[in-house]
């Protein structure tokens, strides 16, 4: 290893490694980020609840919407759908959702006019 | 090159998980079994929330459930979801035993939040809240028992896969297996966290 250490290649190879290593570390601070961001949603979500302040109707509205936001964070930055190379994925899961949503409030409609 | 070949440092790729054919099309098919998935859970989610008021003579939402057992879960599997970036992380610089390692604590956690998921349950059922005391109960039990069932499988998945491949460092054979594990365990945490919100806190408020 050690003879072939001045050569240009190992140069360049060595600077890509280092490049390597500071965006894993970059990416290991966004996911030490997202997880406080998920503790507190988390803990905001059932402090609404329990805390028993806010009005029903608001507060549903309310935890639906921080759930909303934390799987945005497991999405695009613990499943890496932020990453290149995620065109495909994205549209896979955007028409899951969609269907979803069309799924969930078509039952809901079913039961409630039934 | 072999693709299951231990790898070393010189010649790691930057994405292990997508160096092959086969790792690419793994990936790209796991992305659309989820997007499926999705579609899975969200007739169950439907189905509750059309279903959840309708307790017959069974106790109630409002009644049985107690959050603080349901935040100690959702943090156990918010914390299992970490671990398994973590462990993610640890397969793009090539250190297999602190992947081990992750994955195992992954594991623990997994296996704990059922453990409190099967004490709920017994718990519930001495309580009058059964499968089929009520609409309510069925419903119930079909949704969280369906990612109950999601974890258990998730565990089982996790164990085998580091069982099968303990010696074999990282290769780009087994880096999409683990690559796809953490994936398909953020899924979990991300049906859960619909579950603690639409399940248990809105069950709460009525």
């Amino acid at each position: 290893m050690a003879d072939h250490q001045k050569t240009p290649e190992t140069t360049v190879h060595r600077h890509e490694e280092i490049q390597r290593k500071l965006a894993l570390k970059e990416e290991r601070k966004h996911h030490n980020v997202s997880f406080i961001m998920m503790i507190l949603l988390t803990i905001v979500a059932f402090f609404a609840i329990w805390s028993d302040k806010i009005s029903d109707s608001f507060a549903i509205l309310f935890i639906l919407t921080l759930a909303v936001v934390q799987v945005f964070f497991q999405l695009y930055v613990w499943m890496h759908l932020s990453h290149k190379g995620h065109d495909f994925p994205i549209w896979g899961m955007a028409s899951g959702i969609l269907v979803a949503a069309i799924t969930v409030a078509t039952l809901m409609g079913l039961i409630w006019t039934s | 090159m072999n693709a299951g070949e231990r790898l070393t440092d010189a010649n790691f790729p930057a994405h292990p998980e997508k160096a092959t054919l086969e790792g690419k099309n793994k990936f790209l098919g796991f992305w659309l079994f989820l997007g499926g998935e999705t579609v899975l859970f969200a007739t169950l989610f439907g189905t509750y929330l059309g279903l959840r008021n309708m307790h017959l003579d069974g106790p109630s939402s409002e009644e049985i459930f107690q959050l603080p057992l349901v935040f100690i879960a959702t943090m156990l599997l918010l914390t299992s979801s970490l671990t398994s970036v973590y462990a993610v992380l640890s397969l793009k610089q090539n250190k297999v035993r602190s992947l081990q390692g992750w994955f195992i604590v992954t594991f623990l956690l997994g296996a704990a939040f059922l453990g409190l998921e099967i004490y709920e349950f017994i718990h519930y059922v001495h309580e009058g809240h059964t499968f089929t005391s009520s609409a309510f109960g069925s419903a119930f039990y079909t949704l969280v028992g369906f990612h109950g069932a999601h974890v258990l499988f998730g565990v089982l998945w996790i164990a085998t896969l580091l069982a099968r491949n303990w010696n074999r460092g990282i290769t780009l054979s087994n880096a999409p297996k683990y690559y796809l594990f953490a994936l398909y365990w953020h899924f979990v945490d991300v049906v859960w966290v619909f579950i603690f919100t639409v399940v248990y806190l809105m069950g709460k408020v009525g």
